[in-house]
């Protein structure tokens, strides 16, 4: 068991970091904070997915005349950079979100805005 | 023939986007000039995803290489007859912009009409690619296109609770995006590819079926958050009765549906591959939807709100798709398959119809819009249409699709969720009664209320059409039936067959 998770340890790390967001997600008060807790689930997911792609001493698969391999899997991080614009534009959306809902109630408090509604 | 350009596939996506992002551009800050533009965007999508729809009865499924890289290697886009819903996406899109014409400039801040249609006609592009994509991660990108530009549709009315209504959908929206991403990557990682077809190929012949197991509970349970299943769906009424009415009609009508055809791709990648045992997914979707059913109808008699009630029969009637996939006998996903499509269509006509009602009297309380019947006699026509449909009374489109899935529950041999389903539809029954005699028997309230009128013909035309779709899909319910059907048989096919 132990023996297993060492050798997967990348992959524990991210499953681990998820459930840390996920906890800010549904724990935190602050809307910010919650936020804060999907950026973590994000970066959680980004790395596994780049993880898979790792090939032990692998180098960049940039092809040219000093190029030798082994490379790693360049897929999963051209997925990851179209991941981290989505990321972005979801943060993005958020923030702008959180200042009108400031700016119409006052709170950014989960629990002082349920009294209002 | 004109059906058979294969570039038709690509361009049914590039439509809706290419026309989105240049609206503001085009509009230069005129309402006007924006919805004439989107309205001719919209309608060239419904056209180039009607020849796709030609074609796929015709000749059946097919695919489109990008870049003339054949898959698995490029990226694929593959249209068979569940795709489909790309026309019907399309086609309501293209009515709820035309309803959107007086609709927004009335409660919308003109500043914001060209962004409104540009949100509207993104939000069309990604339904329309969430379901032509043959691509797992595209699928997942797709998603977010949707996701985005909805949150930012629901906040966009300027209510006061709109916001904060935007952003539970927003956090809730984001967690299952991720969960199903985390999924696609665990079918990367176990697979080594992204292409669905490719997927449900190697899938069989991968050594240890846990990966395979949490990939799917993963991509599963996000796409339960994002259809709304019940114990999942918080956000859901808050955020579609807050929207503008189109954009409920299309947040209602099409959006949660992408959590449905989520896990119909799902199940087209892992049925056959007979690695994982479904049967307990079944089992859950099985329970999950009959709780739906009987817990969105049980809600919605209990709201005032007009579209408050009709948000919770959305989660009533995701129920009975659930329950239909759960059920996983050919006449039970036949039905459920049909009903995203007539779903889709009746609830678009409820919220239009609603929408033009509080449009033109300015209430949208049951107690307050007593004898809208007689101020707005056409308009609560089209919405009394709709609530028979709904509750599923032949010969309209509800009645089609819950006949089938009951038919499916009895063959399936689990004939008590066939009852749960016939009480759900009791339950519904209850509460459009309810409508239906505020409208036409009570004593008005408002003296406005009777007095108001029907809405102009572009709202009016859009809200009837759909009112006729609801009886034409009921009349016709073979056509819908009978070009499903090859995309079921497929599914359930044995193995190796």
């Amino acid at each position: 068991m132990i023996g297993a998770l060492w050798s997967n340890f990348d992959y524990a790390v991210s499953v681990v970091l998820f459930l840390i967001g996920l906890y800010c997600v549904i724990a935190k008060n602050n809307l910010i904070k919650k936020f804060m807790g999907l950026n973590i689930m994000e970066t959680s997911v980004f790395a596994f997915i780049v993880a898979i792609g790792v090939v032990d001493r692998g180098s960049a698969p940039i092809m040219g005349p000093g190029a030798r391999g082994p490379f790693v899997n360049p897929i999963p991080q051209a997925l990851i950079l179209t991941g981290i614009v989505v990321a972005v534009s979801t943060t993005a959306l958020a923030l702008s979100l959180i200042v009108r809902v400031w700016h119409q109630c006052g709170t950014i408090e989960a629990d002082e805005l349920r009294e209002l509604e | 023939m004109w059906w058979q350009w294969a570039h038709w596939l690509p361009l049914a996506v590039l439509v809706p986007l290419g026309f989105g992002v240049t609206t503001p551009a085009v509009a230069g800050g005129d309402g006007g000039r924006a919805w004439r533009w989107a309205v001719l965007g919209s309608a060239l999508a419904a056209a180039t995803t009607l020849a796709l729809v030609v074609r796929v009865a015709r000749e059946g499924p097919f695919s489109y290489a990008f870049g003339g890289w054949n898959p698995p290697y490029g990226i694929e886009f593959r249209f068979d007859e569940v795709g489909a819903f790309a026309f019907v996406v399309a086609s309501l899109g293209m009515l709820a912009i035309v309803f959107s014409g007086r609709y927004a400039e009335h409660a919308l801040d003109p500043a914001r009409i060209p962004y409104f249609y540009t949100l509207l006609l993104l939000d069309i592009a990604g339904l329309i690619g969430f379901s032509v994509t043959g691509d797992l991660f595209n699928m997942y990108v797709f998603m977010e296109i949707i996701s985005l530009s909805s949150y930012a549709l629901v906040a966009v009315s300027g209510e006061r609770t709109a916001e904060m209504a935007a952003f539970k959908y927003l956090v809730l929206g984001a967690v299952s995006s991720l969960l199903v991403l985390f999924g696609i990557g665990m079918v990367y990682g176990t697979t080594g590819t992204l292409n669905l077809a490719d997927a449900a190929r190697r899938l069989g012949g991968v050594g240890s079926a846990v990966p395979v197991a949490v990939a799917i509970a993963l991509m599963a349970a996000g796409f339960m958050v994002k259809s709304a299943l019940f114990p999942l769906h918080v956000w859901l009424p808050d955020a579609h009765a807050i929207a503008p009415s189109p954009v409920s009609a299309v947040l209602s009508g099409l959006v949660v549906k992408v959590g449905l055809l989520g896990t119909f791709r799902l199940y087209q990648v892992v049925y056959r591959t007979g690695i994982v045992d479904l049967a307990a997914l079944d089992q859950l979707f099985l329970w999950l939807g009959a709780i739906s059913i009987v817990m969105g109808a049980f809600f919605a008699i209990f709201q005032d709100d007009i579209k408050m009630m009709l948000a919770y029969s959305t989660i009533s009637n995701i129920g009975y798709i659930v329950m239909g996939f759960g059920l996983a006998s050919k006449f039970a996903l036949i039905g459920a398959a049909v009903h995203i499509f007539n779903h889709a269509i009746i609830k678009s006509a409820l919220f239009l119809a609603a929408g033009a009602i509080i449009h033109q009297t300015g209430y949208r309380r049951l107690s307050e819009l007593r004898g809208a019947g007689r101020g707005m006699p056409l308009t609560a026509a089209a919405l009394s249409v709709g609530a028979v449909s709904i509750v599923g009374i032949p010969p309209t489109a509800g009645f089609l699709c819950k006949w089938y899935i009951a038919l499916g529950a009895f063959e399936a041999g689990r004939a008590a969720f066939g009852f749960a389903l016939v009480f759900g539809a009791l339950f519904i029954f209850v509460y459009y009664i309810r409508m239906v005699n505020a409208f036409y028997f009570q004593e008005p309230v408002h003296a406005d209320v009777v007095h108001a009128g029907d809405p102009p013909l572009s709202m009016l035309v859009p809200v009837w059409v759909l009112a006729g779709l609801c009886l034409a899909m009921g009349l016709a319910g073979k056509i819908p039936l009978t070009f499903i059907t090859p995309a079921i048989s497929r599914l359930l096919a044995p193995i190796g067959g």
